[in-house]
């Protein structure tokens, strides 16, 4: 039943992910349905690895389903994935949208595989930039943003972060640039999940006034539900609508989101995906497939 | 007599006019490293990032993926020190940024160790894919930049802040990777590189009448190809090198690997500096570490008088 799911997901939806003339409601329906077969094709991925960050992992699916399926021109745009624990969450979105081997499920991990544990661009070319070590992806975004705006073309660099990557030193200077510098054409979205390595964010090191902060660097703020592909459709068409402003997209996510009320391994950065848990989780997906 | 900070300064300005791809990543330094000539040349082609050399090699980064060849310019030892961020957005991510880093040594003097660019060989080194270039002189300097903007490979360029004399002219051909033999000598390859090469030629001229001269090898791009050392090393049984730069994990330890990969006995020694470093003129630093001229000679000498067993060990 389990494999059922899992393996009819690239074949049956890959040739038409999101149609052009798709209306909006029929739109929302289809991203959602990508969204789960990110869900599962990514616990599949981390239990066959045997380890993987899948509560970091799920909270930013819908993010990154918004951006891929539907939001981002994939032959212009740029994609930068600053929390690069989440990579199965990428692999997997490559998977759905029919750009990576299915196959390669089984190789999250592996020793001359080209999912590592983390984003490595000089073994998969399908990840813009080598990420893991937190906090430097918004500012190699920030580069291909002044260079296409310097070509002056019209596309843009999406970055996606942590909250608690948010924490690093470096982020503060790619922002403080970014604002100073009005580039427009950056997306910073940071998946606030609210948790971070070693627990809840406001027990580590909270980040007050996150909005505050980034408007005082001049930087345009939307706060909305991450998990709501209207919300985060909306606030990245707000974002390239701008032209004056690097916008930053907060959205509040709940660590190992599965589908509403559903919150794996209790929201852990990196619990381990038991095959109880994994099996249960995508009879979950499967219960609640639309 | 010019600094190879100086030469550089000049010369991006020539190689930049054929090559619209190059930008300069600045870090609030820019009279210091010499790129105000290129401000003022191409301002649409000059970043300033601030403060924030984190964010500027990210930034380097993200502009080479776009095809830029940028060049980053800060003090080496500023800019070699946010070694994650190199490693992984540069080096990792295989982004051709040309890592620009001045002040290397002990010249920089009274501002002190903080500031000294004496183990950016050390870290740029554990780099595979990063060539190391360090030119010795304007012609030297020249060369490199010519070569560096003709390919896009990560690259640290390593430049002195004293004004040095020409050591080579303009016959002369920088090929990466091997090392140039500025003057022949006999018995002994002196390995040295960078602003310590005119220091090495004005030592040989110290030494008494009648020593064997050390041949002066000026290895100014690391790695070093081990053929070509292999070649260059065949009539010395005999090699010491001298370095600007800590005693661990620079020129010595790259030209050390090599000789004992040589199936042959050759007799081995090196100095650079011990300690963290201090302020004080540079006059005063480079006779204190040995790295003078007058210094030099006498290492020389000591270690080409002594036998391997009374060799004094560091």
């Amino acid at each position: 039943m389990t494999t059922a799911y899992i393996d009819s997901v690239p074949l049956d939806r890959s040739a038409h992910l999101v149609p052009d003339d798709f209306e909006l409601p029929y739109r929302l329906a289809r991203i959602g349905q990508l969204a789960d077969d990110v869900r599962a094709c990514l616990l599949k991925m981390i239990y066959l690895a045997g380890s993987g960050h899948v509560g970091s992992s799920l909270s930013c699916v819908d993010l990154i389903s918004v951006l891929k399926f539907d939001r981002m021109n994939a032959t212009d745009d740029v994609f930068v994935l600053s929390k690069g624990h989440a990579a199965p969450a990428w692999y997997a979105a490559l998977m759905v949208a029919g750009e990576l081997d299915p196959e390669e499920i089984g190789t999250l991990r592996r020793i001359d595989s080209r999912l590592q544990g983390h984003p490595d661009r000089s073994r998969l070319d399908l990840v813009a930039v080598s990420t893991g070590a937190l906090g430097q992806g918004l500012s190699v975004a920030l580069g291909r943003a002044e260079a296409r705006r310097m070509r002056q073309e019209p596309s843009m660099a999406y970055c996606l972060a942590g909250d608690g990557e948010l924490q690093e030193g470096q982020m503060w200077e790619a922002i403080m640039y970014a604002g100073a510098r009005q580039l427009a054409n950056v997306t910073l979205l940071v998946d606030h999940n609210h948790s971070q390595n070693d627990g809840p964010i406001d027990a580590i090191l909270p980040p007050y006034s996150l909005p505050d902060r980034f408007r005082s660097f001049q930087w345009h703020v939307q706060e909305i539900n991450g998990h709501s592909h209207l919300a985060i459709r909306d606030a990245v068409l707000n974002a390239r609508a701008n032209q004056r402003q690097p916008s930053v997209v907060i959205a509040h996510t709940q660590k190992g989101y599965l589908t509403p009320g559903q919150i794996l391994l209790n929201g852990s950065h990196s619990g381990s995906l038991t095959e109880q848990i994994y099996e249960d989780a995508i009879a979950e997906l499967e219960r609640t497939a639309r | 007599m010019k600094a190879t900070r100086d030469w550089f300064g000049d010369i991006l300005v020539d190689v930049s006019a054929d090559n619209p791809d190059v930008v300069v990543v600045n870090c609030d330094l820019a009279s210091a490293v010499k790129t105000t000539k290129f401000r003022s040349t191409f301002p649409e082609r000059f970043i300033e990032v601030g403060i924030a050399e984190a964010n500027g090699i990210g930034l380097a980064a993200g502009l080479a993926q776009e095809g830029f060849r940028p060049f980053i310019a800060s003090f080496g030892h500023f800019l070699t020190g946010k070694f994650l961020e190199i490693f992984q957005s540069v080096g990792l991510n295989q982004s051709g940024v040309v890592m620009v880093g001045t002040h290397a040594g002990l010249a920089i003097g009274k501002d002190g160790p903080t500031q000294m660019g004496l183990r950016d060989l050390a870290l740029m080194r554990t780099l595979h894919n990063v060539e190391v270039l360090q030119p010795a002189d304007g012609h030297e300097t020249r060369q490199m930049l010519e070569y560096a903007v003709s390919h896009r490979r990560p690259t640290y360029l390593r430049l002195c802040r004293q004004p040095q004399r020409e050591v080579h002219d303009e016959n002369y051909r920088f090929r990466f990777g091997y090392p140039d033999v500025v003057r022949p000598g006999t018995g002994t390859a002196l390995f040295t590189m960078g602003g310590m090469v005119p220091v090495v030629l004005d030592a040989l001229d110290l030494l008494p009448a009648g020593t064997p001269r050390p041949a002066v090898i000026n290895a100014s791009s690391l790695p070093l190809r081990p053929s070509a050392v292999r070649e260059i090393l065949q009539p010395y049984d005999q090699v010491i090198v001298v370095e600007d730069h800590f005693l661990r994990g620079g020129l010595i330890d790259e030209v050390g690997r090599l000789v004992l990969d040589l199936d042959r006995h050759v007799r081995f020694g090196g100095w650079g500096v011990h300690d963290y470093g201090q302020a004080g003129s540079p006059g005063e630093l480079y006779e204190r570490y040995e790295l003078d001229a007058p210094r030099v000679a006498g290492r020389i000498s000591a270690f080409l008088a002594s036998t391997p067993a009374d060799r004094e060990h560091r």
